[in-house]
């Protein structure tokens, strides 16, 4: 049992938990954040990436849209490394259900003062060649493409730096409570297989979707989430802004370019359980449908990957009632000490990823009004690092300090492409680019863009490997992100570096990584057959649904890679994988 | 006028088209691209899995005949497979050892064992059963260069098989510091190859390894040991001084490579005009024959009339068959049924959620006769000249039951046999 002592503990991983963490470290608590599995694993790494301008909801929810036209100023500010400044359109398509919104979106937009530019359908489709050519009409917005993991990790790292803990496969397991008062935190490191007690004043659950069974963990009475499932389809990127259909918000209407896919998202499906997400087949069929419809060939592109995300959506009758202070239509603050009688604890459900700074900063707020205390909030003022693999932040806390000294640390090998030391010098280093690149904010680094990974990689040809030549993951990098956790899966080396997430979804890197590490030493052979297997096993899931055109022969091909030459089947048992 | 045009360079493409030429035929061959070898693993596999491991392949395949009714091999017959690898065997014999009636086992680059049957002799002490590894302390060696071969991952996993096994071998990996070009970090396993055709690298290759190695008795390299030259291999074993063998890697092949260019080779010494970068892409009939085909190739089209036609055009790794966003197949170039392709929908009917099961959509191809000519809805052939071989053919996974070659080489003899006249060869 190890036993800490802090002011909060945040729990749930996603953007707004890290949000949280981050606003309370800037603050100047002690600050612990759990989850129960990776960083921005659940709603806020499947999702279709989109960074809102707000004109979606300029219509029907105007004080959402202006906290996302506000917030998306802030993120670009603060985060821009994770953010691709794609700009976005709206348009009018000739059989739209109502030909008066177009009208109402140019009023919404003024009066929620989202910046919005009406272009001529001709520039549109000069800015935009794939957008089907019977547009109407077409307004320009500040939509943008942003990565949830690399947003989640800049906050992450930015906490850590301000004394904030990060655990992650650390999953709660009780919030106690004494005399109407929580006093801690009970946990599982799973990884280490390891109990955990945590002190501490007060507990913020902000794990979104799982946020009901968080609040049971304290016996509170049943906070009801209704998880709504929504799905993304991922095609080989062929757009370069973020398109959006100028209706009233419904399924389909919006596709991201993120790296290089173009996504399509997404449904709405209330479901039971955030852990058992369906992609049905009819979900898919809709989602082309209305792919097709704002990018004519939508369905021949080269569809690389299907998810579901579980949206936060929380019903509680007395949320209305009690806490209208610290709530916009998009998001709630439920305070349990209101509503259940049990101080310290506060639950945040709703909004969205564009809005999560502003979410953290309610819920601080909220938790500072019932404390007493009072400190201004900083994160929309202070620059995020951009969270570089290798930068020694992954679980690099008080807690396993110690683990990584020199003795037990197994990079000591004879030859360069061995040498860490090196990895400084790796594509994703953001000091590689030095003063060339323009900053957009002191402290902070430059907009993500398409093609930096591959100028970046050009340079180093000659000095690393590319382990996946897809994504350009070099093999510093992924020996990096194995040095600070070498726990990690093959799916979380995807999460950090996009491992295994272009067209040949692995076939070709991941057998290449699991030798990687087992040459480094980081991981022993029944750990890697363990690993691969759970890799393909879940990269199925994605894959199965939307497998069509050109990625049958590709699938066709990693089979014969894996099964035929490999003989991955029949290699000897794995190890645990988790 | 040609007598037969065949379409498609992999392995059943280019053992039918030899065939025909070397009995007199004139042959035009037609491939989009280089064809499937360079992306096999160089052996040629019969049947390596029907549930448990198979030792004996032929009986194997005669076994599976008769519970099998769907499988390739039931139309293709146990005689035809034996005919067809006969052949080959006798042509690529730098290239080709083994028995048909016997499987060996070799390591895959990440330590699995895999059973084949014929294979190079590059490959053959590698054998676990019956080669100079069966009684040995094993080295595996690779150079740090090369990415798609990890020898700790395959050394550790060998050593684990060979021990519940009940051997007693020990498995050691080592590396070797040596780019295949200068100042390379990243290199391709074919310019290993390239470079191992040249005498002085591969002394250096060598001399690295040798300078490596503890007690053991035999080396198991990446196979990249030469690519034109067939005796490169065997040059390296002395130089070393230990017997060596090759382990496959992904693709680019070079055992796969050195097959095609063999093939290739020798198609063209029959006689075969080979037609690099021509896509099949319609054809002209009378009556219930094939008259011509078209294909597109340098902004051109062309016809190619003949008397008969060999369809090789691969299978769903080659794009023959496509699958479209509703869940619908067609085969591309005649608009073949599919046999298995009848449904609703693809990606629910036939797509399981469990990686680890054959899946049926890979199961779905041509229902062809004994002469391997495609069958339309009444089980008549669709054209009374059109041959349809390899990948093609409906009813195996080949890469779980590890049964690619042996199909393609037994139904392009098949083809082979029906075209010039000849009885189908009986089932013994």
């Amino acid at each position: 049992m190890r036993r800490l002592s802090v002011d909060v503990v945040v729990i749930g991983g996603g953007t707004t938990g890290v949000g949280v963490v981050r606003d309370l470290a800037l603050r100047g608590y002690r600050a612990a954040l759990l989850d129960r599995a990776d960083l921005a694993q659940g709603t806020s790494g499947r999702f279709h990436g989109l960074l809102h301008s707000g004109g979606r909801y300029v219509v029907t929810d105007s004080l959402s849209a202006t906290e996302c036209a506000q917030e998306n100023v802030i993120l670009r500010r603060i985060q821009a490394p994770a953010i691709e400044e794609t700009g976005g359109l709206f348009v009018t398509l000739p059989d739209d259900p109502d030909p008066t919104w177009a009208d109402q979106f140019v009023a919404g937009a003024a009066r929620s003062q989202v910046p919005l530019r009406e272009i001529d359908p001709a520039q549109a489709l000069k800015l935009e060649p794939r957008l089907n050519p019977a547009v109407e009409r077409a307004f320009l917005v500040e939509d943008a493409a942003v990565d949830g993991w690399r947003l989640a990790w800049g906050c992450a790292q930015s906490a850590r730096e301000h004394g904030a803990q990060i655990l992650t496969y650390t999953a709660a397991t009780a919030i106690l409570r004494r005399d109407g008062r929580v006093t801690g935190v009970r946990a599982l490191d799973r990884k280490a297989d390891q109990r955990l007690e945590i002190e501490c004043g007060f507990v913020l659950n902000c794990a979104g979707p799982w946020a009901g069974r968080v609040a049971a963990l304290a016996e509170c009475r049943p906070v009801a989430v209704v998880p709504g499932r929504g799905i993304m389809i991922a095609v080989n990127r062929f757009t370069r802004l973020c398109l959006n259909r100028c209706v009233k918000p419904a399924d389909g209407d919006l596709i991201v370019p993120a790296h290089g896919v173009s996504i399509i998202g997404t449904t709405d499906v209330k479901v039971d359980d955030p852990d058992r997400l369906d992609i049905p087949r009819a979900e898919v069929q809709q989602m082309f449908d209305a792919a097709e419809k704002l990018t004519p060939g939508f369905r021949r592109a080269r569809p690389l990957h299907a998810w579901a995300g579980a949206r936060p959506l929380i019903k509680d009758d007395r949320v209305q009632a009690t806490d209208t202070r610290h709530m916009s239509r998009g998001m709630a603050v439920i305070d349990h000490a209101d509503r259940d009688g049990l101080a310290g604890l506060l639950t945040i459900g709703g909004g969205k990823l564009t809005t999560y700074r502003l979410m953290a900063e309610h819920i601080v707020d909220a938790m500072e009004a019932q404390s007493g205390d009072h400190h201004p909030c900083r994160t929309a003022d202070e620059p995020c690092p951009d969270p570089v693999p290798g930068a020694r932040w992954r679980l690099a806390g008080p807690l396993t300090a110690g683990a990584t000294d020199s003795d037990s640390d197994p990079f000591h090998s004879d030859h360069p492409l061995l040498d860490l030391d090196q990895a400084d010098r790796s594509p994703l280093d953001p000091d590689r680019d030095g003063p060339d690149l323009d900053s957009p904010a002191a402290g902070s680094r430059s907009f993500a863009s398409l093609h930096q990974r591959l100028r970046q990689g050009e340079d180093d040809r000659f000095q690393d490997q590319l382990i996946c030549e897809c994504e350009l993951v070099s093999r510093r990098q992924l020996l990096a992100a194995l040095r600070d956790d070498p726990q990690a899966s093959l799916d979380d080396l995807r999460r950090q570096l996009r491992l295994g997430m272009g067209p040949c979804q692995g076939g070709f890197c991941a057998p290449r990584a699991v030798a990687a590490a087992c040459q480094a030493g980081v991981i022993e052979a029944q750990r890697a057959n363990g690993l691969l297997r759970l890799f393909l096993t879940n990269r199925w899931y994605g894959l199965r649904p939307i497998l069509h055109g050109q990625q049958v022969a590709q699938a066709a091909l990693d089979n014969w890679i894996w099964q035929g030459t490999l003989n991955v089947a029949h290699l000897p048992e794995g190890g645990e994988a988790l | 006028m040609t007598d037969s045009v065949v379409v498609g360079a992999g392995l059943a493409g280019l053992v039918a088209a030899t065939r025909l030429a070397h009995a007199g035929q004139s042959v035009v061959l037609l491939a989009q691209g280089l064809g499937g070898l360079p992306l096999s693993t160089g052996t040629v596999d019969i049947l390596g899995y029907a549930g448990a491991p198979v030792d004996h392949p032929l009986r194997a395949v005669a076994e599976l005949v008769r519970g099998a009714p769907d499988h390739p091999y039931a139309v293709i017959g146990p005689a035809a497979v034996t005919s067809g690898l006969d052949w080959l065997q006798a042509l690529l014999p730098e290239l080709l050892q083994g028995d048909l009636k016997t499987n060996v086992t070799l390591p895959t680059a990440l330590g699995a064992l895999r059973p084949t049957c014929l294979h190079p002799p590059s490959m053959a002490a590698g054998a676990v059963a019956t080669g100079s590894a069966a009684e040995s302390a094993i080295a595996i060696v690779g150079p740090h260069q090369l990415k798609d071969f990890g020898p700790e991952l395959c050394a550790a996993n060998l050593a684990r098989l060979l021990a519940a096994a009940g051997r007693e071998t020990s498995v050691t990996a080592y590396r070797i510091d040596l780019p295949a070009r200068p100042g390379e970090t990243d290199s391709s396993p074919l310019t290993y190859a390239r470079r191992l055709d040249q005498a002085d690298y591969r002394q250096r290759f060598a001399q690295l390894v040798a300078e490596r190695l503890g007690g053991e008795t035999v080396v198991g390299l990446p196979a990249v040991l030469g690519l034109a030259d067939p005796a490169a291999w065997e040059d390296l074993g002395q130089l070393i001084g230990r017997p060596v063998f090759e382990i496959g890697l992904a693709p680019p092949s070079v055992p796969g490579l050195r097959l095609h260019n063999a093939l290739t080779a020798a198609a063209r010494q029959a006689g075969v005009r080979i037609v690099l970068g021509a896509q099949a892409t319609g054809f002209r009939t009378r009556g219930d024959r094939l008259v011509s085909l078209r294909s597109h190739q340098a902004g051109a089209g062309r016809d190619w009339p003949g008397d008969h036609f060999v369809y090789a055009g691969g299978g769903w790794e080659s794009g023959a068959f496509r699958l479209d966003s509703h869940g619908h197949m067609v085969e591309t170039v005649f608009g073949l049924p599919l046999r298995g392709g009848d449904v609703a929908d693809a990606n629910i009917d036939l797509l399981g959620p469990d990686y680890w099961q054959d899946q049926e959509l890979f199961k779905v191809g041509l229902e062809v006769d004994r002469t391997m000519r495609p069958l339309g809805p009444s089980k008549q052939p669709v054209f009374s000249n059109l041959h349809a071989v390899g990948s093609l053919l409906a009813g195996a996974v080949r890469w779980s039951e590890l049964s690619g070659e042996g199909i393609a080489v037994g139904s392009a003899q098949a083809a082979a046999a029906a075209i010039l006249g000849l009885e189908p060869e009986k089932g013994k």
